[in-house]
């Protein structure tokens, strides 16, 4: 039972960053229909900024994390807008735009490498008093970023279902011509919710690199895995989808390196995503017209 | 001097390793549209087999400091076919992942992300392949005679490797340049359409990684047999990233372009940052190289997709007369003029068998009924469609007209209900085999082969081709050769009779929208069908050529073709449809001629109103 | 062939052409490239006759980034001392680095572009476990001696001529950790060890070395190398109460478990021993500038290491070497902190018996010298005791035969030229520099330790 709730504990904290994460690459799944790979190297860019502005420009950790948000923020508005729209607009095959966003990805990560250079960097923070209740232990740090991340979703659902905003993004991602002539705005609504993907996706970056406490240029290269296993699982382009697979996905691995052997924790995440690629590819809960 | 030859025959071999990844990638990518994001799991597959194949049994050997499997001493070249056999095999797990289901760019990632699970379990999987510390001192070949670190034997391993991957190129070449190469052309192309023109993506596809998996896995055993250590580390996902941007660099689609660019990035790439004097910080160089093919990839896709060396327009010989160059299109649709097609006998061209006055049941649906999201789209839907008669398919917007033409030709499955073919029940049946049954369907939407010349779309579509499977393909021009002539010359007949030969050469995507119908009709026709489903063929084509069209089709259901069309304009309905059948939200909601339907309140309202 | 003759004629050809001359270009700038040997070495002191060049062959990229910069400033330092003795036969000593990335496919081709581009290469310095498989018998097939930094067992019992180490077999290694664990009465022992190929050729020997010392693993932690966060393992040590951990994980994935332990043992570090491979200042900075910190790492942590004589004689011109490479070599945060860290340590000995033994065989071609090198390690009887490059000049210009005894002491190579002194137990101080604690613990086979040979 105790490897139960302490790998339960565990799990719950890599969720929290993965469904951050996940929310975010899902909604630009959505409104723009490509697996934007490069969201990791925005990812790790934030992270650093985080730390950068927390380290050697001494601000507070708050508002260096807003920094880490605002970067993701920017950066992804300005990938779509300057990379994946005007591909998008030559009609090419969804692969190729796939092919490009490998390539941002290559230059966010390396880019940001030839930089900061290839060591890791260590966030000094103190990680709070140790918390230990149900059987779960927690760090202080960990359960703020559960906290963020909670608040965070919760913001998530009301744009989505109670503004104007969240309405048009839906109409958009489901079928955007029908939205466009229905009148929806849907250039200002795709730019809108790059904004606000890249700023979760700023956020992810910066709580998971303050969750692991190291990480270098490419600590974030990986990740792209758990997401695309958490989104595929809920549905691609489903947020709320997004945020039910990432606790599965997050609980799921935690459980099986309790369990069974910590360094195949990953496996499990590989398996679902390959197994939902297979057979449901629109996720439990999607069904083939929604892809 | 001495020094410079031995890097030399080093740059050697990787060339040649890189070329025959790069070939067996372009393979897959660039003809058969099949992005193989894991390919590099098929090369390390190749290598490690290469070297437990090679050595002994681990227990025994070097005193027992590494683990492996199996371990038989095999001699070479045993170690490299085995290493090609499970490059191939490789590739049927994967099965699943290329059917046509599933969206190119997500079996893509799926792919990718079985190349990191891979790896990892590797890594972390000591007994198989001994792990992160890899297979060391794997005897190069004929070690035991010869030395191999010597001069002369790693030229003549290099010798050896410029062989393998020419033989490489030559057995690629002969497998695309082949009828089945048309047909992998046309799937990367369209994958929808030329399954409906009876394609089996699926076993294309399969076939592709599992031939590209052989060769790469047969590239992997000549690296691991020159550096003797093969580790994880030497095959992480990015390596297949690098092989991409080649093939972006180089040309897909071009044999010649995948060499080309295995030469300039993996090969030319490394080696030169080589040469570069360490700098201040000598972890800056990597990093800059990869930023460098990441903006190679988006450079290159964004200004030159087609790579230095672009895929070259096959220009099919025959006897034809075409001595015009070839043009772009330009025609005005109104002016089309379709050739001496009225001279035409449609029963000799088309090869129509049985009566043209038999008005049987030839193709039936029973209660047929398509949901999404509990939306219902077609709602029990039972018709009939007799032979030798042109049946319209007729209704407001949203009616479920093409929807229903789609579950006749198989493209979509229905949520409920039957299609009977010919009186058997051929529900289950795939879409790919309706179409060699005979059913042959067109889309609305532009559905030419873009990237194959007129003349290659339309000899695409002719069925039982023997040169249109693997096997034939591999047998040679001297196989299919002449068949080939035969199926050219019929395909240039029809391209006459409707007047398009001096576009037989040119790419179908750069003709104009009522050309591109015609191909697609020709392409239809040649398919050999016994029943014809059109949807829409008429939208966005000018009515003058509109209504030549209707009247060829006329003659061809009078020489015993069984047409359904899908339409939109009622005056194309009234000139050309007899029966017509009227569907509104989904439902059947009256058959009989034009005359009588127009008749009916109820017809009429639903026009009106929807 | 047949499908395209038809179209020689016109505009196509004009589009080939462009093409043809893109393509030659394209292969003629890589050829230019790939055949410019960039003339090294030419010697700038006019003092000097010619040069020699020793590279350090090591990853300098990727995820053992850290290891080259320590062994490329053993190579300089060594050499200006070398230098400022007049150098090797009057040929002045040049350094080069040879990135291997850490990847076997690629350490090959940079070999064979080294030798290359190297006219006069002398000696190679480095080469660790991620490739010295497969670049040691190049090195062999080219006659160039190599003084190697890996643990890997397959050299224990591999006969490779040019080949030499000065570091011991991982085995001896572990030994000597779990001889640091009896010293402090341990009973129950956690083994962390990361997947990768240097760290996991310890476990098996400390284990056995675990048993026999009649103590208890109570756990034994495989770290995949590649994960960000080792909650579940930290998880279970913690759990399993033990008295002590062993460890090797370099990167980042060892500070982030001993993070991790620290946080989930109550804000409390785990008395931890390490490899000598943990003596590095990269993991030190990690590990102290995160919410360990500095105290409670420095007084929960010891290493085994190499016996590096402090006091001896070798030792003050050693610092004052290494420490005047500060900012010169990109890759090492702490200059202090290389001090007694065994790749710096060894190699610079290393260098320095090589061209002493140049010097000896009046040759720098290895098969000439390498003999040499066995006889000035050993001592031969009669020998003097010298230090540093310039006393054994001066010793071998008056004719005498030298043992050398360097910072890490004497060597004394077995039949595989692997040589290792005895171990000591490490701690850090607070500047990230090391200090031994406790009396040696011997030479450390695999049975145990022992005082003496």
């Amino acid at each position: 039972m105790s490897v139960f709730l302490s790998s339960l504990g565990f799990g719950l904290i890599s969720a929290a960053v993965l469904a951050i994460a996940t929310v975010g690459f899902t909604m630009q799944f959505a409104v723009t229909n490509v697996l934007n790979l490069a969201y990791g190297s925005v990812m790790i860019n934030s992270a650093f900024v985080t730390y950068y502005l927390n380290y050697h420009a001494h601000l507070n950790a708050w508002v260096a994390m807003i920094g880490g948000v605002f970067t993701g923020a920017v950066a992804s508005y300005l990938l779509n807008r300057f990379v994946f729209t005007p591909f998008q607009r030559r009609n090419l095959p969804p692969i190729t735009i796939v092919i490009v966003a490998l390539g941002v990805d290559l230059v966010g990560t390396f880019g940001l490498q030839a930089i900061i250079g290839g060591s890791y960097f260590s966030y000094k923070q103190s990680l709070g008093r140790e918390v230990h209740f149900w059987g779960m232990y927690f760090s202080t740090l960990q359960l703020i970023i559960i906290g963020i991340c909670i608040v965070v979703l919760g913001l998530i659902h009301w744009l989505l279902k109670y503004t104007r905003l969240g309405k048009a993004m839906r109409a958009t991602s489901a079928n955007a011509t029908l939205a466009r002539n229905s009148g929806v705005r849907t250039q200002r609504v795709i730019s809108s919710t790059w904004l606000i993907s890249g700023a979760l996706c700023g956020l992810a970056g910066t709580v998971f690199a303050m969750n692991t406490g190291v990480f270098d240029a490419t600590s974030a290269q990986l990740y792209i895995v758990l997401m695309l296993a958490a989104m595929f699982l809920g549905g691609p382009g489903s947020a709320y989808g997004a945020m039910i697979g990432a606790v599965t996905i997050g609980v799921a691995t935690e459980l099986s390196a309790g369990y069974f052997n910590p360094q195949y924790k990953e496996v499990i995440a590989f398996i679902v995503l390959l197994g939902m690629l297979t057979f449901r590819p629109f996720g439990l809960f999607g069904s083939e017209k929604t892809i | 001097m001495n020094a410079i030859l031995f890097y030399v025959a080093t740059v050697i071999v990787y060339g040649a390793v890189d070329s025959m990844a790069c070939l067996a990638l372009n393979v897959q990518f660039g003809f058969a549209g099949l992005s193989n994001f894991g390919f590099i799991i098929f090369q390390a597959g190749g290598a490690y087999v290469a070297a437990i194949l090679s050595m002994g049994p681990w227990q025994k050997s070097n005193g027992g400091f590494q683990q492996y499997v199996l371990g038989w001493h095999l001699v070479w070249p045993l170690p490299w076919i085995g290493a090609a056999i499970f490059g191939g095999l490789l590739a049927l797990p994967f099965v699943f992942l290329v059917g046509k289901r599933l969206r190119g760019d997500f079996a893509a990632v799926g792919l990718l992300v079985s190349a990191v699970l891979l790896n990892q379990l590797v890594n972390n999987f000591v007994p198989l392949f001994n792990g992160a510390a890899g297979i060391s001192i794997v005897p190069a070949p004929f070690s035991g005679k010869w030395n191999p670190q010597g001069l002369g034997y790693q030229f003549a391993y290099g010798g050896v490797a410029v062989v393998l991957a020419v033989l490489v190129y030559f057995l690629l070449r002969r497998v695309t340049e082949s009828p089945y190469g048309r047909s992998l052309r046309a799937m990367r192309d369209n994958d929808v359409v030329a399954d409906a023109l009876g394609k089996n993506v699926r076993v294309q596809r399969t076939s592709m990684l599992i031939l590209g998996g052989m060769i790469a896995g047969l590239s992997g055993a000549v690296l691991v047999g020159f550096i003797n250590l093969w580790a994880p580390g030497a095959w992480g996902y990015a390596e297949t990233i690098v092989l991409f941007a080649a093939i972006i660099v180089g040309g897909a689609g071009n044999h010649k372009g995948a060499v080309l660019g295995a030469l300039l990035v993996p090969l030319g790439f490394e080696e030169v940052t080589r040469f570069i004097p360490p700098l201040s910080n000598p972890a800056l160089v990597p990093a800059l190289e990869w930023v460098a093919i990441g903006l190679l990839i988006i450079g290159f896709l964004w200004f030159r997709p087609d790579g230095i060396l672009p895929e070259r327009r096959r220009i099919l010989s025959r006897s034809a007369t075409s001595a015009v160059p070839v043009l772009s299109s330009g025609e005005s649709d109104s002016l089309i003029n379709l050739g001496n097609l009225d001279q035409m006998d449609f029963r000799q061209l088309l090869r129509l068998e049985g009566d043209a006055n038999d008005h049987g049941i030839i193709l039936a649906s029973d209660r047929l009924t398509r949901a999404f999201h509990g939306v219902t789209v077609v709602s029990e839907v039972s018709i009939e469609i007799q032979r030798g008669r042109i049946t319209g398919l007729i209704g407001p917007n949203g009616a479920g007209k093409s929807t229903t033409l789609a579950m006749l030709a198989g493209t979509l499955a229905p949520t409920s209900g039957k299609v009977l073919y010919e009186g058997r029940d051929i529900t289950s049946m795939p879409s790919n085999e309706r179409a060699k049954a005979g059913m042959i369907r067109t889309f609305q939407l532009a559905s030419e082969f873009k990237k194959l010349t007129v003349l290659e779309n339309l000899v695409s579509a002719i069925p039982r081709q023997s040169g249109d499977s693997f096997p034939g393909a591999l047998r040679g021009r001297r196989y299919w050769g002449r068949e080939d002539v035969e199926n050219i010359e019929r395909a240039s007949e029809m391209l006459e009779g409707f007047g398009l030969s001096q576009y037989a050469d040119s790419y179908a995507g750069g003709l104009s929208g009522g050309q591109r119908r015609l191909v697609e009709i020709m392409r239809a026709l040649l398919a050999q069908p016994t029943i014809l489903l059109l949807d829409e063929p008429m939208a966005g084509v000018h009515p003058n050529l509109a209504h030549k069209i209707g009247d060829q089709l006329m003659r061809l259901a009078a020489s015993g073709m069984t047409i359904v069309m899908v339409e939109h304009e009622l005056a194309i309905m009234d000139a050309f449809c007899d029966p017509v059948i009227v569907l509104a939200e989904g439902r059947v909601l009256a058959q009989g001629t034009m005359a009588e339907l127009r008749a009916k309140k109820e017809v009429v309202e639903a026009y009106l109103v929807g | 062939m047949r499908f395209s003759k038809m179209v020689r004629r016109g505009r196509l050809v004009d589009n080939s052409r462009k093409r043809l001359v893109l393509v030659a270009s394209a292969l003629a700038l890589v050829a230019s490239m790939v055949t410019l040997p960039v003339a090294e070495g030419i010697s700038g002191a006019t003092s000097f006759k010619g040069s020699i060049t020793i590279a350090s062959v090591a990853p300098f990229t990727g995820a053992d980034a850290a290891l080259g910069p320590k062994y490329a400033t053993a190579c300089y330092a060594a050499a200006q001392a070398i230098n400022a003795a007049g150098g090797v036969l009057s040929k002045q000593v040049k350094c080069k680095t040879v990135d291997t990335r850490g990847d076997p496919a690629d350490a090959v081709p940079a070999v064979r572009q080294m030798y290359a581009t190297t006219s006069n290469l002398a000696l190679v310095i480095g080469c660790t476990s991620d490739e010295a498989a497969t670049v040691v018998p190049i090195f062999g097939a080219h006659k160039t001696v190599s003084f190697c930094m890996t643990g890997q067992s397959e050299f224990d019992a591999v006969h490779y001529p040019f080949f030499f180490r000065l570091v011991p077999p991982d085995a001896a290694d572990s030994v000597a950790m779990v001889q640091i664990a009896k010293r402090h009465n341990y009973k129950n022992i956690a083994l962390a060890f990361g997947n990768d190929a240097g760290s996991q050729t310890f476990v098996a020997p400390a284990l056995a070395a675990i048993k026999s010392a009649k103590m208890t693993v109570v756990s034994n932690q495989t770290l995949d190398m590649s994960a960000s966060t080792f909650q579940t393992e930290a998880q279970a040590i913690v759990q399993a109460h033990p008295d002590a951990i062993l460890m090797e994980a370099l990167g980042a994935a060892g500070v982030a478990l001993l993070s991790e332990i620290y946080q989930l043992n109550g804000n409390k570090m785990i008395p931890t021993i390490g490899t000598s491979a943990m003596i590095d200042p990269v993991f030190f900075s990690g590990v102290t500038s995160g919410p360990v910190g500095v105290q409670n790492f420095i007084s929960a942590f010891d290493a085994d290491n190499q016996t590096v004589n402090a006091s001896g004689p070798a030792y003050p011109l050693y610092k004052k070497l290494v420490l005047a490479q500060a900012g010169k070599v990109p890759g090492v945060p702490s200059f202090p902190g290389l001090l007694s860290a065994n790749g710096t340590v060894h190699l610079y000995d290393g260098i320095n018996m090589a061209a002493l033994a140049m010097v000896m065989a009046h040759s720098t071609q290895g098969a000439k010298y390498k003999a040499d090198i066995l006889k000035i390690a050993e001592g031969v009887r009669g020998a003097v005791n010298v230090s540093s490059y310039a006393a054994g000049l001066k010793d071998l210009k008056a004719g005498k035969k030298i043992h050398y005894v360097g910072v890490g002491g004497s060597y004394l190579f077995d039949s595989y030229q692997t040589a290792f002194g005895p171990f000591e137990d490490d701690q850090f101080l607070a500047n990230g520099t090391t200090v031994a604690v406790g009396g040696s613990l011997g030479y450390c086979g695999l049975t145990g330790c022992k005082a003496k040979l």
